[in-house]
């Protein structure tokens, strides 16, 4: 049992491997799509309400220079 | 334990070029690097926003610069390669990129970089990384000029 407990700890520990994106890779990340509304902008004012309504505050759905990792 | 959860965190640090650290033989042939020459090397993408707002500035510089001494070379790390020469060529037509341009969509040469961040300009002199410029910048081109004349 024991080693069963052990065997299913590492299979789903194996789950949680990370893969950091590179600061090239950030093209998908940087597209029109991936920005909240997905560049619909009566979907993004409703989202955006919704979000200020539960929040209470509002911005930071966007990434500054284009997704690049930069500054 | 502790240096190992030391080297995981700083791994991607550890195997990317640092200031001193000389350019393998098989990226040199890829950029055709010479000896005794200053090289800026641009990594930018058409997505990349800040990367679009540094060309300018580094188109003007290579106005400036002495061809002979020293040289820019964009790297366009671009997957979707059309994407890459659409982009370079709208920006030559606007007379903001006048330097020669590699296309880097398999990732080859940017890995050995492994920059953190992009916009990414690297400095090579004597087959050696002299020193870099990593993410977006205010006056960038005050920076360049800068750091070369602390190489020449």
């Amino acid at each position: 049992m024991k080693i069963f407990m052990l065997m299913m700890t590492l299979f789903l520990l194996g789950g949680c491997t990370f893969k950091d994106v590179k600061s090239w890779e950030k093209g998908t990340l940087a597209k029109e799509n991936m920005k909240e509304g997905a560049g619909n902008t009566l979907f993004k004012k409703f989202s955006s309400h919704i979000y200020f309504s539960k929040e209470a505050s509002k911005g930071g759905g966007g990434v500054a220079g284009g997704g690049c990792g930069c500054n | 334990m502790r240096l190992l959860t030391t080297l995981l965190l700083f791994s991607s640090l550890l195997f990317s070029y640092q200031k001193g650290d000389v350019v393998s033989q098989d990226i040199q042939d890829k950029l055709s690097i010479k000896e005794n020459k200053i090289y800026i090397i641009d990594f930018f993408a058409s997505w990349c926003a800040s990367c679009k707002k540094e060309m300018p500035y580094l188109s003007k510089i290579n106005d400036t610069i002495d061809k002979e001494k020293i040289e820019i070379i964009g790297i366009d790390v671009d997957e979707d390669i059309k994407k890459g020469q659409s982009f370079q060529k709208e920006l030559r037509a606007t007379n903001t990129l006048n330097f020669k341009v590699i296309n880097d969509p398999k990732s080859e040469i940017i890995k050995a970089f492994n920059p953190v961040g992009m916009p990414a300009l690297f400095f090579i002199k004597n087959d050696k990384v002299a020193s870099s410029i990593l993410g977006a910048k205010d006056d960038i081109d005050k920076i360049i000029l800068h750091e070369l004349k602390g190489l020449e």
